[in-house]
């Protein structure tokens, strides 16, 4: 009884103490702080040169290695893919081993060795880490490179492009590279079919005998294994490697677009599309405000922050919203991104638009600063947890110079980075206004309004291969060689050449059209350099004259004389030069190659003229006759027919005008040239 | 490297999550119920001050009823709307204020929450789980935006993704009547019937002491934890029914499935998918030898004859997707240029002839063995990772001792329990044989 009474009132004061302790309205406190150590590494280095980090790590039996190859980067052009392929070259052969022994080699001890171009990661259990470095060090120093290896890659290389084809991602990043570096700079190319055709076997063997040597290289030993044992291993198998001078290379930096512009993939397939807002940016891991950038991606999009919770949490648009800032020690870039559902793209876009303003023009409140500190150095601790962070932290420390207590103090560092130091960051690295927006997904459905975010408010379509082209026209890039100035010269030699040309000193055209039933006759006569009169009339009546006397113009009618002027001038200043296709470059008239268009199956280079007064005109070149066959002006189109020669000129007979709907084709009656027309008939 | 397609994240959609092997170096911890049937697992490790705090409900799609499927991992989004203390929104800063990361997913048989902080932040992991077990709050804006998400996550992952559908169509076309025929993921349309009310009771259902295991692992002292495990847990009433879980069985297949897709790819790629028996029996022991034997590195089988000497596949690979009830021992490839699915189906076809005709030789048993050992002392490098297998194994097969012994049932496995296992489960008439084949379609680019 008694005992019962006992252990009821214990069970009483028990269930009162458990609800007296638990306050479930606030959160708990924090115990103490632990303390957060980085661990230590230990460096050596071979007398070939290659430099040696050991973390040691004796919590699991395993071994891990990791191999930096530290050359600078290389421009591939139209062998784009012969680094990677020459990086999967090495591990398929030495002179001891078949590739077939290498594999079974390291399948049979459980471990796995990894070659590529700029480095290689392997890994096994501790009773077998010699073993794997025997294999890993002749599979790298002798290896031998055979053409059915190579074959065998790139016909896995062309697979995988082709298997590619299909995804977001993958299409966003090469059309983004090209755009933020370019395709001449080491970052900016992408491989095509050609480019892995044109990959043979020297320029592989060639890649392996100048950058994969051990004065170039970091090797990361992480695990099992104790320093005096790493030195005795690595001593014995890769003393051998032999170095030598590599060869070295400068490029330009990348800047980023003067204003931001849209560049769209069409993925008709698309029931999501791939947002993205990036451009190149100059920073380097340790770079003086590498923490505070860090930092301040970190509030924009660098975790479940601002954007996530804005275009997830607030809008629903995606499932989730990031940025990124990548370092890099040529260039780096910022990236922001979401997949959203095609009718939220341009919301959306603004949304991630807004955010990146918003970093720059507000002070990030204290609380939200306070909150993201905390994070940025929680999870610097809780990654930790892997060592080969440790190994990560001692490579950047030796391949970028940093101090040794580098990231000892780099808790601190997060902790002592402001509000003010954010938005000045933020001015810097987060450019809304100079970025380019890459969008994948269904241009039927989404493109059009994305036009807004660009200054120009046009949007640009991009091909898989990240060529420019317009989807309306069907345009394709020009082959290389050919230019805007190649093409006139082509059509100048094609109507008569310069000489012939220079000599034509005036010339009468008479056409003859039927409007509304009624025969129309024009007679447009031209005396060089620059005066002209067309004559409109029928049955041998003239309805309006339009006359340009080499300053002035003037339209003549029965309603009387009148002076042109502003718009109507230029174009008929213009318009009565004589074969002003000589003269683009005198008369200040900018020309540009924009590609090769498909007109009605027959293809043109496609020349867009500026006018020193802004005015924009493309203008058409057949590239089997290098004939002009077509205009385009703001106010219509004209095509071009018919060629024929008269005295050794050519010149359409048929001419086909498109204004603002109306159409009207020209049938030439005659042609005269060289007939003394006299001056009194270009008087105003 | 040479960029190919993403195949880490096919294989992640392949792995299914109870598979999880453990360790190497012994792991050390303690198990208990609490009254309210909550069950504990704490394991102590000093080497790093951090703290993984997991939680594991046993509930996923195939609790599911058929007009409800994709309930189970929406209701998980919802599980971080708040709670009677903490306000919509706030949950996640929480955890980010103490310098921690928080997750969870969902699979078939059971949903996983996960927070890694700290060490000095445990209780603060305890305060948050116990507070969304014992008073979730859900509200319709919460809800409303949720929907929008989870169906954008079913696009990210699924339908804007070449070859996104393939454990959706192979689950659907393997199993009839069984709730395997649909996957976590679910239909879109589900989700926006479900009402507020459904949630609260899926809560009420599913959420409770008795059907969760409380798993965490890191710089802790055992005996503290345990009094704030009281502190937070003890209180929380327990079920007030007996959980159903779903008994039906799906009947053996009796002839071959064969079917085809249509996607939004520029390669074929082939499915084999065989039925096999559920997580943790001795032949899906065997039949995991099986697959590192088909296509666990460069010198395996299907890797070697099919990727490298005949050329004919992209990729190819095995996964033995071993769950509660049942499972799928699934091959899956992707053709090489201008290699049809048929080509490569035949291809797989005549290796699994081998296997089933031909024991394994002494030196390929051992190099399975070595392979599987150095695996399982991999998987538990993190403290993340070791709470997580100890939970599984607690849950599956109610032994969390099997994260330091269940190496030695593959170490049993025979050349003969090979040659047998594929002789019984890979045969025609008990497999599903899907064809992805390009769609046509307007151009694209231009």
């Amino acid at each position: 009884m008694k005992k019962t009474l006992f252990v009821t009132i214990l069970f009483i004061a028990g269930i009162l103490n458990l609800s007296a302790q638990v306050d479930r309205t606030k959160s708990p406190k924090p115990a103490a702080a632990p303390k957060v150590v980085v661990g230590a590494y230990q460096m050596f280095e071979l007398p070939n040169g290659l430099k040696v980090i050991v973390v040691e790590n004796h919590r699991l039996p395993k071994v891990d290695y990791t191999m930096v190859y530290e050359y600078d980067p290389i421009v591939e052009g139209d062998n784009q893919g012969f680094v990677d392929l020459a990086g999967g070259l090495i591990g398929k052969g030495t002179a001891t081993r078949t590739k077939d022994q290498i594999n079974d080699e390291i399948d049979f001890i459980g471990a796995s060795l990894n070659f590529g171009a700029s480095g290689l990661s392997a890994s096994c259990l501790k009773k077998n880490n010699e073993k794997l470095l025997e294999i890993m060090s002749d599979a790298l120093i002798n290896a031998v490179f055979n053409q059915t290896e190579l074959d065998k890659l790139k016909k896995q290389s062309t697979s995988g492009l082709a298997a590619s084809k299909k995804e977001p991602e993958t299409i966003s990043d090469r059309i983004a590279r090209s755009l933020m570096f370019g395709k001449q700079h080491p970052y900016g190319g992408s491989i095509t079919e050609k480019s892995i055709e044109s990959v043979n076997l020297e320029m592989c063997k060639d890649f392996y005998k100048n950058y994969i040597r051990p004065n170039i290289s970091y090797m990361a030993i992480v695990g099992d294994i104790n320093f005096a044992e790493a030195k005795t291993l690595i001593t014995k198998y890769f003393s051998d490697w032999q170095k030598s001078e590599i060869p070295k290379f400068n490029y330009p930096v990348p800047t980023i677009p003067s204003t931001t512009k849209v560049a769209f993939f069409d993925r008709p397939a698309s029931v999501q599309s791939l947002v993205k807002i990036c451009y190149p940016v100059s920073l380097k891991v340790g770079d003086a405000d590498f923490i505070k950038a860090k930092v301040t991606n970190t509030i924009l999009g660098g975790g479940t922050f601002r954007l996530f919770n804005n275009l997830r949490e607030k809008h629903g648009y995606t499932y989730g919203s990031y940025s990124k800032l990548n370092p890099d020690r040529l260039i780096g870039s910022f990236m922001a991104s979401a997949e959203v559902r095609n009718s939220a793209t341009d919301s959306a876009t603004h949304e991630i638009l807004y955010e990146m303003k918003r970093m720059r023009e507000e002070k990030v409140p204290a609380d939200e600063l306070t909150l993201v500190k905390n994070y940025a150095a929680g999870t610097f601790a809780l990654s930790l947890e892997n060592p080969q962070t440790v190994a990560n932290f001692a490579l950047n420390i030796e391949r970028y110079k940093l101090p040794k207590d580098y990231y000892q103090n780099y808790m601190q560092q997060i902790t002592a980075v402001t509000a003010e130091d954010v938005q000045e960051v933020a001015k810097k690295y987060i450019l809304p206004e100079n970025s380019y927006l890459v969008v994948v997904g269904k241009a039927a459905d989404v493109a059009k309004p994305l036009a807004r975010f660009s200054k120009a408010n046009t949007v640009e379509y991009y091909d898989f291969d990240g060529n420019l082209f317009n989807p309306v026209k069907k345009q394709k890039p020009a082959p290389t060689g050919v230019t805007a100035a190649s093409v006139i010269e082509n059509y100048l030699n094609a109507i008569g050449g310069r000489k012939n040309l220079e000599k034509l000193a005036d010339m009468t055209i008479t056409m003859s059209t039927s409007m509304q039933g009624m025969n129309i006759t024009i007679k447009q006569v031209q005396k060089a350099p620059n005066k002209m009169m067309i004559d409109i009339g029928s049955g041998g009546m003239s309805f309006s004259k339009q006359i340009f006397d080499g300053t002035k113009g003037a339209m003549v009618s029965q309603m009387g004389n009148q002076e042109l002027k502003g718009k109507e001038l230029e174009d008929m200043k213009y318009q009565a030069i004589m074969n002003i296709e000589q003269n683009y470059g005198k008369e200040g008239i900018k020309t540009e190659l924009k590609g090769i268009e498909d007109l009605n199956g027959k293809e043109a280079y496609a020349i867009e003229l500026t006018y020193p007064g802004g005015n924009i005109e493309t203008e058409y070149y057949d590239v089997l006759s290098s004939l002009k066959v077509k205009k385009v002006t703001p106010d219509g189109q004209t095509d071009f027919m018919d060629y024929k020669e008269v005295n050794g000129f050519k010149y359409p007979y048929t001419i086909q005008q498109d204004m603002g709907g109306q159409a009207m084709k020209l049938t030439v009656e005659s042609i005269e040239i060289n007939t003394k027309v006299d001056d009194s008939l270009f008087k105003i | 490297m040479i960029k190919r397609i993403h195949l880490l994240f096919l294989i992640f959609l392949l792995l299914p999550a109870g598979i999880l092997m453990a360790q190497g170096n012994k792991i050390n911890f303690v198990e208990y119920d609490l009254p309210n049937g909550l069950h504990v697992i704490l394991h102590q490790n000093s080497s790093v001050p951090v703290v993984a705090v997991t939680i594991l409900y046993h509930v996923g799609s195939k609790n599911e009823s058929s007009d409800r499927t994709g309930f189970a991992h929406f209701f998980e989004h919802l599980m971080f709307e708040g709670s009677d203390n903490i306000p919509r929104g706030e949950f996640d800063k929480y955890v980010q204020s103490a310098g921690g990361v928080n997750n969870a997913n969902t699979t078939q048989d059971r949903t996983f929450y996960y927070e890694l902080f700290p060490s000095n932040q445990l209780e603060l992991g305890l305060w948050l789980e116990s507070e969304r077990l014992l008073h979730l709050r859900i509200d319709s804006t919460g809800v409303e935006t949720q929907r929008k998400v989870v169906k954008e996550e079913r696009s990210l992952r699924y339908d804007n993704q070449p070859y996104g559908s393939i454990i959706e169509e192979t689950f659907k076309h393997a199993f009839k009547v069984h709730p395997y025929q649909w996957t976590p993921i679910g239909s879109a349309q589900y989700i926006d019937q479900a009402k507020l009310t459904e949630f609260m009771d899926f809560h009420a259902k599913f959420y409770v002491p008795d059907n969760a295991t409380l798993s965490i692992a890191g710089d802790i002292n055992i005996s503290e934890t345990k009094k704030l495990v009281e502190k937070y847990f003890a209180g929380i009433p327990k079920g007030k029914s007996k959980i159903q879980r779903p008994t039906i069985k799906e009947p053996a297949q009796t002839a071959e499935v064969r079917d085809i897709v249509l996607d939004n790819i520029q390669l074929p790629a082939v499915i084999q998918a065989y039925h096999m028996p559920a997580n943790g029996t001795p032949d899906s022991y065997a039949l995991q030898m099986l697959t590192t034997l088909l296509s666990n590195g460069e010198s395996s089988r299907l890797i070697k004859s099919i990727v490298d000497q005949q050329q004919k596949a992209l990729y190819v690979g095995s996964f033995p997707f071993a769950l509660e009830d049942a499972g799928l021992f699934i091959v899956f490839g992707i053709a090489n240029m201008g290699v049809t699915a048929e080509d490569l189906d035949k291809a797989i076809d005549t290796e699994i002839e081998k296997v089933k005709n031909e024991l394994v030789s002494d030196h390929d048993l051992q190099k399975l063995k070595n392979q599987s050992e150095s695996e399982f002392v991999s998987q538990n490098s993190t403290m993340a990772g070791i709470a997580e297998n100890l939970s599984n194994y607690h849950v599956y097969f109610g032994d969390a001792n099997l994260v330091n012994t269940e190496i030695d049932r593959y170490m049993k496995v025979t050349k003969e329990d090979i040659k047998r296992v594929a002789q019984q489960y890979l045969k025609k008439e008990n497999r599903v044989v899907l064809y992805y084949l390009p769609k046509q379609e307007k151009t694209e680019g231009k």
